[in-house]
């Protein structure tokens, strides 16, 4: 570990503790312990939406803002199917099935299109395929009360006072799971190889022959699965309602810049981080109404720390 | 199933039970048999679709409704045009809305208004073009607490204070935590009229307020929680309240609460929304009648929707406060001197005129008056949460809060109490 990154993880160590203190000291931990536990669920689903993020961008350059449309409409596709009575493990295969089929379609038709414009004409691109999905979801199934049960939901323990389900354990494993996987397919294997060269320099990749095509529809491929997977677990633990599933990118997007859109590792810091301060912030009476915005001014002061001592100049860096 | 295309089959639960309504003529206005076929007198309405949902029920029970009179007779053989305008949830759009209906299509009043957005924009609009808007689905204190707005349904103070008057003289709550949305005029305004509502009868109360679009509503359980409350009052739109019910049956809180909730949760989809684990357990005061309650108007707006309205017209609360406002309106401009139709002056006086209303879909009278608030309907049912629908466990009762007494008051001068 280098000196700069230790003097960050004490910065990062010293501010949390601070605001542990700040919010929750004085407060019996039987109490505070519920926020905790409540936050690190919240924040490993932020974590999980932001790990896809930066799998797709590190390996296309493609900050993908459609994940959670195609993860709303998977996730509705699941609930539809479990209504007609189709074995859960079907539906919920449908899920992933959807959300992947959608974000393939883009990857592979749409996106080459755009492939040598700006990584923001990029990005903004899907998010008018979020908003395409969204309105093509929210025709079909018309705003209602529904929800989507798991089986996983009625097994539990408690853990600092608050009973976590095994779906919440099984997204805060997953999120684990998927940043060791990713990293070692990454960095382990040739397509791994071929996405970070492709990610760097598209151009030069293509001229030695690396296949293109092939390799950026596998990473959306990935992506896509992830997506699936994310709104499966969005349904289940934030609630069945296609907006708020494809807005979820929003927070998950601030858990990615925390990462730089870059470390799958701090990106699930940072998406733990968050959840937990949303949630303590809970237990300030001044502050529990800006607790929407705790992600962004979290993301805001990572990337103001990280920029520290770069000057920025009409041509770029110096 | 709740595909669009397949609308029926989602309220089949319901609509089997009330199918009785389906063979019934609609009655509507003069209910001639005969087609209105003078000038149109033009009405304006306004609703919200957008992300956040869809409550557009209400203009379309009322865009039946006139169709049906307009079938009928009109008003003295004159249709009734609905110009109706959708404000996408959307500030900008709802004022302009309210421009264009009020100032460019000269409508003489507003009927069947559903929005959240809408009435806290053009309240002071409605004012100073001396125009009554007769809303239906109404969310904000601005739809209660100004001059030129009144509605047919209570909203959420009004409800919320029904479901924790039953909760304390029948469930034996003592002291409620009512987790509401944090916007002022909506959550903050409804639920601080539960807490005093507690104080009064020497229980407590206290808000645990939830962002709009926040994702995690596990932390305002927490805090309700925390308060040491012995009833949750969910003052959610039912998605929200679902994620929280899911949050608590997660901590398997279900036996340690009391739970109520106001008329959002009175929904034929919420018993198998919420699941068996809450059936028998969830209680929601429903400001209307229930839906398949079958007197004479509850058979009538359905037979209206039926035969004027939409397949997918959805049938619900705000579906019939659309309907008993349009009917309500059509009945003052029915005994209003025909010379003064296209006169908003005219109308907007007839429509204060308005009292000593009455149907079987609301439990008191309806009445407007000339006052500076409105809340004609301020009692209603309690139903509880059973397997495949709601039981009655109250029927229709008066409110006791001291919030009402101002109103009970305007009453009392128009000879209604």
């Amino acid at each position: 570990m280098t000196r700069g990154a230790m003097v960050n993880w004490l910065v990062y160590a010293a501010l949390m503790a601070g605001i542990w203190l700040w919010l929750a000291g004085g407060m019996p931990f039987k109490v505070t312990g519920m926020f905790l536990a409540s936050g690190l669920a919240i924040g490993s689903l932020y974590a999980l939406g932001g790990i896809g993020m930066v799998v797709l961008y590190r390996a296309s350059g493609v900050l993908n803002f459609s994940a959670g449309a195609a993860g709303a409409a998977g996730a509705m596709t699941a609930w539809q199917l479990g209504q007609w009575g189709v074995w859960p493990p079907l539906a919920w295969a449908g899920c992933i099935g959807v959300a992947l089929a959608l974000t393939l379609t883009y990857g592979r038709y749409l996106a080459p299109l755009l492939a040598w414009r700006e990584t923001v004409v990029k990005a903004v691109a899907t998010l008018g395929f979020a908003l395409i999905i969204l309105g093509l979801v929210s025709f079909i199934w018309i705003d209602d009360p529904r929800s989507l049960e798991l089986p996983t939901d009625q097994i539990g323990i408690v853990l600092f006072g608050l009973r976590v389900t095994a779906t919440r354990l099984l997204a805060f494993a997953a999120a684990i799971g998927i940043v060791v996987g990713i990293w070692a397919f990454l960095g382990r294997t040739e397509i791994g190889l071929q996405m970070r060269a492709v990610a760097n320099a598209r151009d030069l990749s293509a001229l030695l022959g690396i296949p293109i095509r092939r390799v950026e529809t596998i990473a959306w491929g990935i992506s896509g699965l992830l997506a699936g997977f994310t709104g499966l677990m969005f349904a289940n633990l934030i609630r069945l309602e296609p907006v708020v599933i494809t807005f979820m990118v929003i927070p998950s997007i601030a858990a990615a810049l925390a990462g730089r859109l870059n470390s799958l590792a701090l990106v699930l810091v940072g998406g733990l981080s968050m959840g937990v301060i949303e949630s303590l912030l809970t237990l300030s009476p001044t502050l529990k109404g800006v607790r929407p915005i705790a992600p962004f001014v979290i993301a805001a002061l990572v990337l103001l720390w990280s920029q520290r001592g770069t000057k920025l100049t009409f041509g770029g860096r110096d | 199933m709740k595909l669009r295309n397949g609308l029926a089959g989602a309220f089949a639960l319901g609509l089997g039970m009330i199918a009785g309504a389906a063979f019934a003529a609609p009655s509507c206005g003069a209910n001639t048999g005969q087609a209105a076929t003078g000038a149109p007198i033009i009405v304006g309405g306004i609703f919200s679709n957008g992300a956040p949902g869809d409550w557009s029920s209400s203009t379309d029970a009322a865009a039946a409704y006139f169709a049906c009179v307009n079938a009928n007779g009109g008003i003295g053989g004159r249709p009734i045009e609905y110009h109706v305008e959708d404000d996408q949830w959307n500030p900008e759009a709802a004022a302009a809305a309210a421009a264009k209906l009020v100032n460019d299509q000269k409508a003489v009043a507003m009927v069947g208004n559903g929005s959240f957005t809408e009435m806290a924009v053009n309240a002071q609009t409605y004012v100073d073009q001396g125009i009554m808007a007769m809303a239906s689905a109404c969310a904000i204190s601005e739809c209660f607490e100004t001059p030129n707005l009144v509605s047919t349904n209570q909203g959420p103070l009004a409800s919320n204070l029904g479901a924790a008057q039953y909760a304390q003289e029948e469930l034996g709550s003592k002291n409620v935590a009512c987790i509401g949305l944090n916007i002022p005029n909506n959550g903050i305004w409804s639920c601080q009229a539960v807490i005093d509502y507690m104080t009064s009868k020497g229980g407590t109360g206290s808000m645990a307020m939830l962002n709009p679009g926040a994702p995690d509503v596990n932390s305002a359980l927490l805090e309700a929680v925390a308060s040491g409350a012995d009833t949750i009052l969910m003052n959610l739109p039912a998605g929200l309240a679902l994620a929280v019910l899911k949050a608590a049956q997660e901590q398997d809180l279900r036996d340690a609460y009391t739970w109520i909730a106001p008329t959002p949760l009175y929904d034929l989809s919420v018993p198998d929304a919420v699941g068996e684990y809450w059936h028998g357990k969830i209680w929601v005061n429903a400001e209307l009648a229930p839906i398949n309650q079958g007197g004479p108007d509850g058979q009538n707006w359905l037979a209206v929707l039926d035969a004027f309205g939409k397949a997918d017209d959805p049938r619900d609360t705000f579906s019939q406060a659309g309907y008993l406002s349009a009917q309500f309106f059509v009945k003052a401009l029915l005994e209003m001197d025909p010379a003064g139709l296209d006169d908003r002056a005219a109308v907007t006086a007839a429509i204060k005129g308005i009292k000593g209303y009455t149907s079987d879909l609301m439990c008191g009278p309806y009445y407007v008056g000339d006052a500076a608030f409105h809340q004609p309907n301020h009692a209603g049912q309690m139903v509880k949460v059973v397997a495949g629908g709601f039981e009655v466990v109250r029927p229709c009762y008066e409110y006791d809060s001291a919030y009402f007494d101002r109103h009970k008051e305007v009453e009392k001068a128009l000879g209604l109490n």
